[in-house]
């Protein structure tokens, strides 16, 4: 790939020539010393200086490669050029046009695999730390109170319903209420934001910010339905032929948490990483006893899984004051988990143990958990997903002395839908069928994305699935057809 | 005096009773109403003996011992007559437990009682561990009571700082009302009323702080029932350890017994019940100790922030801190709460290690404030608490702080060490007239809190001081010379506090020990209240339509919820959040009405989110309700189907029955409850099915027995049952279902464990159902009970029951502690509290 060259910032006044020699500017954060013991947020953001001077690291190409490698291809580098103008509103307002949750995207997309990665400047040294800018920006639009409302397209008289308020479902009523539907989102939670709110962990994700984007969406005019579980309080069928609904967006979610299957997961002690995230950020159990659900302040704490949620449990049950192991089957290079994650989990104390397998949990006569069977792995030949099989080292069980197992080895799609929809088909690990190009499901007029199609993934992918559902509904309730070809181009 | 009881010569001494003369030799004579600490009253008349030559059956704690007495105390004529009266005075007592056939599966099966508002039963009482009523039916063999029992269905009372008072349970044997005027002179309650409408209360219909009560707890120590129970402690349980030791509160010194739960302190009275103690030493004391914000780790300044270290790191840091001001500008304030070990040690390290002067012991004055200026030139200052105004402060290079709870002071500290204090160390205190007294170590400290003569010798060495290598207090004990002081248990009169509370003190180590116990800010005069006060909101979506308790204990809560109603099928339930902090908790739907769009739970009220619940009442609004969720229970035909419900599940069940019936299936309804003034839904359970039979455990009305025994009796008799549906508590399915199971019929127990958000996106629900995990939430609520391992399915439900306990008084309002307990239930406290 040539490198792009650079300079082409006719409007910019004298700057330093070796732009490139400019480091990758760091987040001034809290240190871990401080910070396991608090929920607040662990990087303070940028200031507006040093957001300018990252900014003025971009090489604002041609042809940028950056936005091909974003899911829902933001103007990378017209909203940095903005802000090497200081002009951070409007910033923010150019990620807008293509993404509804930029202060979220900021923070818990892992753009070191898609922008970043496709950096030019990353060839020879760091890339632009596109996810911190647009962090920046979006906190400086949400702070100064000046959020713009866009123009809103007239009314067509059609009404959309999403199922689920989580990143998935609120991409698609932010893209569908400013094509000028109506759009109302049913949550069975208490609260909108689905992972956002139950899953991501305060001092990841402000619930704060959160709630910011929920409001910004209510004031676009979306309506939503809280406490309103779709498959019991009203089918699919019953929203589109009696409550009037003109097409379904299901984006209900990897609601369903997978246990290992080994004795002992029963035990009072053993949790799913979403029961355990749950009760620390949607039901503040923390804050016990302000808030009325218990919290689980156990001494010694194993968490199973390498991927981000088990970053996200190691990291909350730390800061309940716990001990915490991290149990993953595989080494450290295999481990799903964004390196930035892992780095945080390991500088604020959690005690990795790699290559090691839990076969069984102990319990006492009271079914609380006293300890974990672990067995020792190695690596074997690499298996279907590319990475070396870890394999059992024969004899080398040993007994973790832990209170408290936190099983974060990934999700199910929530059943609820698909079983009271027997129109809608499913595939065989439980995950809603889609037309991949425009997340049409095998039913007329119902759409789907997120977890709920592709299995357990990232937030950004599910609001990249998100904006192309809401680009098909568009069609489908304009009655226009699908233009094959154009939405290949955009998708690709 | 020699006297013969039952066949057995025995000395007797003058004055004294034949019940005292008895067990002196060991000869057991069953009472209730005496008490050691108490004149004799012969009011419950168990202690009756036969004498020779004596009219009737006198009472031995009140007949006194004679020259030549020929007792006998177990006469077969005796035993009946005390199981006579014994049942007799159960007809006012919820008593269906003492003479209950399961009675020792339940203990097995539940060995801790359940924290319900009401108590109906032993199972359901704060008093079960240690309950003298129980004890004395299983030693009198009681198995029936003759009369159906009569449950008056008073208000609990809790219009007070520190203790409930449930008349429900009361026996009137009197030990309150005469411990109290024994102890206080003037007594604060009294037998109220005459004959049938006697109860224990405050004259002229006042709260307990309205009549003078000072909480010196007696009342609370000498009851024998659950009646008078210590709010903080009463579901703990029997407390696993005591261990005697001295209040340092103030310096009465009394000696208090302190009983501990997985060491935490969790209750605490006098060790000699004779005399009374003070509101603090009696009630404040567990939950001034185990306060949520409690130092509980070293922190030490890195910048703008107090940062959580390790000891050593912490000790390092501070002798670097402070080693600069040997003999120069160093300062150490403690006063006398801290023992005198510690306190040798914190004047010797100010002397020996910082070469300085300036070691400032302050004696707290009357009302326990201890402040003190910093000697002129302090530059660096250690103190073991909020003695020293802000302001002086200002000029210090180095502030050291030993402390159990934050201050302004600590906020600006260099270091914060957490101590160890009060019940958590031991050493050797001083009383007024200046005795040593002991004080021991009962209970944990939280966290990492040390002792402060651990934490001063520790930094003594770290600065080089000599002499400081001590392993525990007691070694510092033996080199002063301070071995072998005694309790002060025998004492003439009672503290002036335990008589007047106003005397009580409001500091310890210069902390307001309101702020830290809730019954103490409840305290009528007291100056503000909170602003963390946990507040009810009842402004959400959810109308209230109705809330009655249709039975004690048993609320019927009509909810407006249209889109509940109109999708509600049997068996399903709903999740509850009255307000936005509240639990998400399931409850099983027992009516609904599409048309009028409102929904029906019978709530059963155990524990601090069924008490929030039931707490509301029509016109208020819950926050959240969600459903109808969980698989509806199969409504086909099955022939034959016998339906159980006991609590809750009585009104659960109709529904089902409902269903039932209309798909053509003959429905027999077993219901059960422990007595019959617990039995409802008696019309709609007749009205819907086929037979309807209503059991009670004590016989009161209906089958005596449970309703498993009339499932079991039909099957035993060969009657066909098809199916079988029990809804109700884990004991009473998993009886059924064992008394089933030989039978080969099916089965079905509705689950109703701890849910989060109820949709199976969490598997908090979890129970193993013929080996497999299921989900109650989306796999159930019905299960085949065959299948389930109910043991898991219990101790699942009890998972959180300990933080439950422990959240009591620290969670809920303040209001609610006081006259807003009276929400919703309609007495006159709640009317003149004028809360609506």
């Amino acid at each position: 790939m040539p490198d792009e060259p650079s300079g082409d910032q006719p409007q910019d006044k004298p700057k330093p020539k070796a732009k490139p020699k400019i480091p990758r500017q760091a987040m001034p954060e809290q240190a871990p010393e401080d910070r396991v013991r608090n929920f607040k947020e662990v990087p303070f953001g940028y200031s507006e200086e040093l957001a300018v001077l990252e900014a003025s690291r971009c090489l604002n190409c041609k042809n940028p490669k950056c936005v091909t490698g974003c899911p829902v291809h933001i103007d990378i580098p017209g909203f940095i050029t903005l802000i090497k103008e200081r002009k951070f509103i409007e910033a923010a307002q150019k990620i807008k046009e293509q993404n509804a949750l930029p202060a979220v995207c900021g923070r818990v997309c892992p753009q070191e695999e898609q922008c970043e990665s496709k950096c030019i400047l990353a060839i020879k040294g760091e890339s632009a730390a596109i996810g911190r800018l647009e962090r920046f920006v979006a906190d400086y639009e949400r702070n100064s109170g000046e959020v713009r409302i866009p123009e809103i397209a007239p009314k067509s008289g059609k009404r959309v319903a999403c199922i689920g308020g989580g990143p998935a479902g609120l991409t698609v009523a932010g893209d569908l209420i400013k094509l000028g539907h109506e759009v109302t989102v049913f949550e069975a939670l208490q609260e909108a934001g689905g992972v956002l709110t139950y899953g991501i962990p305060e001092f990841r994700l402000p619930k704060e910010i959160v709630r910011a984007e929920v409001d910004y969406l209510k004031k676009l005019g979306v309506q939503f339905v809280m406490d309103y579980v779709v498959g019991r309080n009203a089918t699919i069928r019953e929203l589109l032929e009696e409550e009037g609904f003109d097409a379904v967006f299901v984006g209900t979610g990897a609601g369903l948490p997978s246990f290992m299957n080994i004795p002992g997961e029963n035990l009072v002690g053993v949790y799913s990483a979403n029961e355990y995230l749950t009760r620390a950020n949607l039901m503040k159990a923390y804050l016990f006893p302000k808030y009325d659900t218990p919290p689980i302040k156990r001494e010694r704490v194993a968490v199973v899984g390498g991927g981000n949620v088990a970053m996200d449990s190691a990291r909350t049950a730390l800061r309940l004051g716990g001990d915490v192991y991290l149990v993953y089957r595989r080494a450290r290079e295999q481990m799903p988990a964004r390196a930035e994650e892992v780095h945080h989990a390991e500088q604020e104390g959690i005690k990795m143990l790699l290559l090691n397998n839990p076969v069984r949990i102990l319990g006492d006569d009271r079914h609380r958990v006293v300890g974990m069977e672990c067995l020792r792995m190695e690596l074997g030949e690499p298996d279907d997903s590319g990475r070396r099989r870890p394999v059992p080292v024969k004899g080398s069980e040993f007994v973790l002395d832990v209170d408290t197992v936190i099983m974060a080895i990934g999700n199910k799609p929530n059943p609820l839908v698909p079983q009271t929809t027997p129109e809608l088909k499913v595939s065989k690990w439980g995950t809603v069928e889609v037309d991949a190009e425009t997340m049409a499901t095998s039913v007329p007029g119902v759409y789907a994305a997120g977890d709920i199609v592709s299995g357990a993934a990232t937030v950004i992918s599910a609001m990249g699935q998100g904006r192309t559902a809401a680009a098909s509904i568009h069609r489908y309730l304009m009655g226009e057809p699908e233009p094959a070809a154009a939405e290949q181009a955009a998708a690709s | 005096m020699r006297l013969v009881i039952d066949n057995r010569e025995v000395e007797g001494r003058e004055g004294e009773t034949i019940l005292a003369c008895a067990s002196r030799h060991g000869i057991h004579i069953p009472h209730l109403c005496t008490h050691p600490n108490l004149p004799p009253f012969g009011a419950c008349r168990i202690c009756v003996v036969q004498v020779d030559e004596m009219r009737g059956f006198p009472t031995s704690c009140t007949t006194p011992v004679r020259e030549g007495m020929r007792v006998r105390t177990a006469t077969p004529e005796l035993l009946k007559l005390r199981r006579n009266v014994l049942a007799l005075m159960m007809i006012e007592h919820p008593s269906a437990c003492l003479v209950c056939g399961k009675r020792e599966l339940c203990d097995k099966f539940r060995p801790k009682s359940e924290k319900a508002g009401r108590t109906t039963g032993c199972h359901t009482c704060n008093n079960k561990d240690v309950c003298e009523v129980r004890a004395l039916s299983e030693d009198l063999g009681l198995t029936e009571i003759p009369v159906a029992p009569l449950y008056h269905m008073r208000p609990i009372n809790r219009s007070n700082p520190f203790i409930d008072r449930d008349l429900n349970l009361c026996i009137l044997c009197g030990r309150c009302v005469r411990i109290c005027e024994h102890q206080q002179g003037k007594p604060v309650i009294a037998f109220i009323n005459r004959s049938g409408k006697t109860h224990i209360g405050e004259a002229f219909g006042r709260n307990l702080e309205e009549a003078g009560c000072t909480f010196c707890g007696s009342c609370v120590d000498v009851c024998p029932t659950g009646t008078l129970a210590d709010r903080y402690a009463k579901w703990y349980g029997r407390p696993e350890a005591g261990i005697e030791s001295t209040c340092i509160f103030c310096d009465a010194a009394c000696a208090l017994r302190l009983g501990t739960k997985d060491n935490r302190l969790v209750a605490a009275r006098a060790v000699n019940m004779g005399v009374p103690v003070c509101m603090l030493g009696r009630f404040a004391l567990p939950e001034f100790l185990n306060g949520e914000d409690r130092l509980k780790t070293p922190h030490v300044r890195v910048g703008d922030t107090l940062r959580e270290v390790p000891w050593d790191d912490a000790i390092a840091s501070v002798a670097e801190r402070l080693r600069p001001y040997v003999n120069d500008g160093f300062a150490l304030v403690c006063d006398t709460t801290t023992p005198i070990e510690d306190r040798h040690l914190l004047k010797r390290f100010t002397n020996e290690v910082m070469k300085s002067d300036r070691y400032v012991e302050i004696t707290p004055d009357a009302r326990g404030v201890s402040r003190a200026r910093l000697p002129e030139g302090t530059r660096a200052l250690v103190t073991t608490g909020n003695f020293v105004d802000a302001g002086e402060l200002d000029g210090l290079d180095a502030i050291i702080v030993l402390d159990c709870y934050p201050t302004a002071v600590s906020e600006r500290a260099h270091a914060v060490l957490p101590a160890a204090v009060f019940a958590e160390t031991e050493g050797t205190v001083l009383d007024g007239p200046g005795t040593p007294r002991p004080l021991r170590r009962a209970c944990a400290s939280p966290g990492q809190a040390r002792p402060e003569w651990w934490t001063i010798a520790h930094l003594a060495q770290a600065l080089g001081g000599e002499g400081f290598a001590y392993e525990s207090a007691r070694e510092i004990t033996a080199q002063l010379g301070l071995k072998n002081s005694a309790l002060l248990v025998e004492r003439d009169e009672a503290p002036a506090p335990a008589l007047n509370k106003r005397l009580a003190r409001a500091f310890f180590r210069g902390h307001r020990i309101e702020e830290k116990v809730a019954g103490l800010r409840a305290m009528q005069g007291a100056e503000g209240r909170p602003a963390d006060a946990v507040a009810i909101h009842t402004e959400g979506r959810f109308l209230v339509v109705e809330k009655r308790e249709i039975v004690p204990n048993a609320h019927e809560i009509v909810i407006e919820a249209p889109e509940i109603a109109k999708k509600a099928l049997p068996g399903q339930f709903i999740i509850v959040m009255v307000d936005e902090r509240s639990e998400r908790v399931p409850y099983t739907l027992c009516d609904w009405d599409a048309e009028k769009g409102t929904i029906t739970l019978v709530v059963q009220e155990m524990g601090r989110s069924s008490r929030k619940l039931i707490l509301t009442e029509a016109g208020d609004r819950l926050a959240h309700v969600v459903g109808p969720l969980g698989i509806p229970f199969e409504i086909k035909e099955y022939g034959t189907v016998a339906l159980t419900g006991g609590c809750y599940g009585i009104g659960a069940i109709l529904p089902i029955a409902k269903g039932l019936k209309a798909a053509g299936n003959r429905v027999v309804v077993v219901s059960e409850a422990r007595s019959n003034y617990l039995n409802y839904y008696e019309e709609k359970l007749a009205g819907t099915a086929d037979e309807f039979v209503f059991t009670t455990i004590d016989g009161s009305s209906g089958l005596k027995g449970h309703a498993v025994d009339e499932v079991g009796r039909r099957l035993r008799n060969g009657e066909r049952l098809d199916c079988v549906v029990a809804v109700g508590c884990p004991f009473m399915m998993m009886l059924t279902s064992e008394e089933t199971r030989p039978f080969g019929v099916k089965t079905f127990a509705a689950l109703n464990p701890i849910m989060v958000d109820g949709t199976g996106m969490c598997g908090a629900c979890r129970l193993t159902v013929d080996g497999k995990m299921k989900f109650a939430c989306v796999d159930g609520p019905f299960f085949d009970a065959h299948q389930v391992d109910w043991d898991e399915v219990r101790d699942r439900r009890e998972a959180y029951s300990f933080e439950e306990i422990r959240s009591v008084g620290r969670t809920e309002p303040v209001t609610m502690l006081h006259d807003g307990a009276h929400r919703g239930c309609g007495c006159d406290a709640h009317a003149k509290a004028g809360v609506k």
